[in-house]
């Protein structure tokens, strides 16, 4: 023990002896430790930013459609059973909450110009909070029933087809029998999201008065249930599986999304293989401090060795200086990483590279996500890898000759 | 029949010189409707598709029957020679020799222009249930050279598949129908359906040259010029088939 005190106080004191090399040396350490710890929190606030965009932008913990929807989303691949008999056997279930929705492909016509776009007609009422679509920010109104005879568009398409709110549009998609199917509509409200292209892309329309255009009675698309907890559906998925009993293909956002699902599961593997990379660079930096300080003590260390000084105590003291130096760099990185997550807490604006996010489906604010588990986990393993990269330099150094060592040159 | 209107003039520009009895607009239109309804003609018409840059010219040969059956075959230039067109109702099909296939053009495209005139798929094919999707009113009586002309807003209905804010048409009390205008919902003109020239060819009087341009763009148009055209002829049903339209036989 008290080896281990003397060790500490000559590594201590030998790390300021050139304390240019060392601040140096601490600087790296710190970026890169702060570049580990900011950067992971920048990427797990990304993915689950894309995770609850991906979910909220129809979302469904759970959904349920024919097994072919999900291949041709197509008028065709209607759930075989009814939407009357699904609100029977859904209703009583005590899901958070549910609904049905008529989900296919459409054409959407202005004076001026058309575009393909996805509608959904939904029952307004029950898919409260479950789309993207906060009901009190749309321009005009939302829908406010199942029959309404009105449309929801999204701003951006609004403009791109040259319309406005009052205005009326054609929507134009296929009967089940490959026939025309199309309805003047009038667009009463335009809803913003935080993700651009679903302002282009979906069409909210009433459910019954979509069934009517398309021709299809009592039918839907797809059944959406919403849990608490994105992490967890299995249990929303067995009761669902249960009630819709073989009537449709029952599945997982993460089955749904795979994209997201991955990403998810991918994250935390990522973050161990971003701080190993930035490691190695440092490491680098490391061993090569650790190197020059070796040879500028060839002769000192012979004479400790020639005192007596035992080469694992040697060894001890270079890794020990190593240890020292990542140590306060770690603190410092960590630290630093800390105070600029802190102001930026809120979420950080890059709606001016909005649209390059858009293509990953994110928004256009990035919330940065810091976990203890990252942190504690950037440390472990930059002080673990710091120890063995450190036994070079340090090897070397205990097992000098004691009298070669002196008489270097 | 409004929205049918592109293909009628094209295809039969009929006009029977029956006298309007009933001034109501409704009732002209349905006239117009009703004369070109339920008659065949057999045409050949030239259309010239005009750009800043370029000029093409198309031969065509037209057939139709009842109310909304047509087929329509390109004779000229060469490299065209055998693509037609044929729709039935509300559904249209494209054949073309090159890729030796029958195409059924799916409600995506049927906004799409038509053998890249200023017609659209849709101009073409869409049936003539028209006149119950639209409010029509009469806004003035014109005469010119001693032939009244009624100029008749129709405004579509609520739910009708009409972009168009309302659309104003001039049709002559012997049915010629010279002039179709399509109005956005700020009022302001679109694009409009002109009759350059109309005269008496197999035994009617109809609009021989026509014209379709949009208004933002007066370079661009597609003119529809009839060289010859017979009216209620026999024509077998089987001439609107798919196997004719891939397999001609006249």
């Amino acid at each position: 023990m008290h080896m281990l005190a003397i060790l500490t106080r000559l590594a201590w004191r030998n790390l300021w002896r050139n304390h240019r090399r060392t601040l140096i040396m601490l600087l790296a350490i710190t970026l890169g430790t702060w570049a580990m710890i900011f950067m992971t929190a920048l990427m797990r606030g990304m993915v689950s930013q894309m995770v609850s965009d991906g979910i909220s932008a129809l979302p469904g913990h759970v959904q349920a459609h024919h097994p072919d929807y999900r291949d041709d989303p197509s008028i065709a691949n209607l759930i075989g059973v009814s939407d009357t008999e699904l609100y029977e056997r859904f209703s009583t279930a005590g899901f958070r909450q549910w609904a049905t929705r008529v989900r296919v492909p459409a054409v959407i016509t202005s004076e001026y110009d058309s575009r393909g776009v996805t509608l959904i007609g939904v029952d307004p009422e029950r898919e409260d909070g479950m789309t993207f679509v906060d009901y009190d920010a749309v321009e005009g109104r939302f829908l406010e029933s199942s029959d309404d005879k009105g449309v929801v568009i999204g701003r951006k398409l609004a403009t791109t087809l040259n319309t406005e709110l009052g205005k009326r549009i054609v929507l134009m998609s296929q009967d089940p029998d490959n026939e025309i199917a199309d309805r003047g509509f009038r667009v009463v409200g335009l809803f913003t999201a935080n993700v651009m292209s679903f302002e282009e892309q979906y069409v909210f329309a009433g459910k019954t008065t979509t069934q009517d255009m398309l021709h299809i009675d009592d039918q839907v698309s797809e059944l959406v249930v919403l849990g608490d907890n994105y992490r967890d559906v299995e249990a929303l998925y067995n009761k669902t599986l249960e009630l819709i009993d073989d009537g449709a293909e029952v599945k997982r956002w993460t089955e749904i999304d795979r994209f997201l699902g991955t990403m998810l599961g991918v994250m935390d593997g990522f973050v161990l293989v971003w701080i190993i990379v930035i490691f190695l660079a440092l490491s680098f930096g490391l061993v090569n401090t650790l190197v020059m300080a070796v040879f500028e003590r060839v002769r000192e260390i012979g004479l400790m060795l020639a005192l007596g000084m035992r080469p694992m105590n040697i060894l001890g003291q270079i890794i020990l200086e190593s240890l020292l130096l990542l140590a306060i760099g770690l603190a410092l990185g960590s630290a630093l990483a800390w105070a600029t997550v802190e102001p930026i807490k809120e979420g950080v604006d890059i709606s001016y590279v909005g649209e390059g996010m858009d293509m990953w489906g994110m928004s256009s604010t990035l919330v940065p996500e810091l976990l203890l588990s990252d942190v504690v986990l950037a440390n472990v393993v930059v002080l673990i890898l710091g120890f063995f990269a450190s036994l070079s330099p340090a090897w070397r150094a205990a097992n000098y000759e004691p009298i070669e060592a002196i008489t270097k040159v | 029949m409004v929205k049918r209107l592109p293909l009628a003039l094209i295809l039969l520009m009929l006009a029977a010189p029956v006298p309007a009895q009933d001034h109501d607009a409704t009732q002209i239109v349905r006239d117009a409707v009703n004369h070109w309804r339920g008659l065949s003609s057999d045409s050949v018409m030239t259309m010239v598709i005009h750009r800043p840059d370029w000029e093409r010219t198309m031969t065509m040969r037209g057939w139709t029957k009842g109310d909304d059956r047509s087929l329509i075959r390109v004779l000229e230039p060469k490299k065209d020679r055998g693509n037609g067109t044929l729709t039935d109702d509300n559904s249209m099909w494209t054949f073309s020799p090159k890729v030796n296939r029958v195409i059924k053009i799916p409600s995506s495209m049927m906004g799409q222009s038509w053998m890249g005139s200023d017609f659209s798929n849709k101009d073409v094919a869409r049936a003539d249930d028209i006149i119950d999707q639209y409010d029509h009113s009469i806004l003035g009586i014109d005469e010119v050279d001693g032939i009244t002309v009624y100029e008749i807003e129709s405004v579509p209905h609520e739910d009708a598949a009409v972009v168009w804010g309302k659309e104003v048409l001039k049709i002559r009390d012997d049915h010629v129908v010279t002039e179709h205008r399509f109005y956005d919902q700020d009022s302001e003109l679109v694009k409009k359906l002109v009759s350059l020239e109309v005269g008496e060819m197999g035994g009617r009087v109809i609009a021989l040259r026509q014209r379709m341009g949009k208004v933002e763009s007066p370079d661009e148009w597609t003119e529809i010029q009839v060289v010859s055209v017979d009216y209620d002829i026999e024509l077998p049903d089987s001439l609107f088939t798919l196997s004719n339209l891939r397999n001609p036989r006249e």
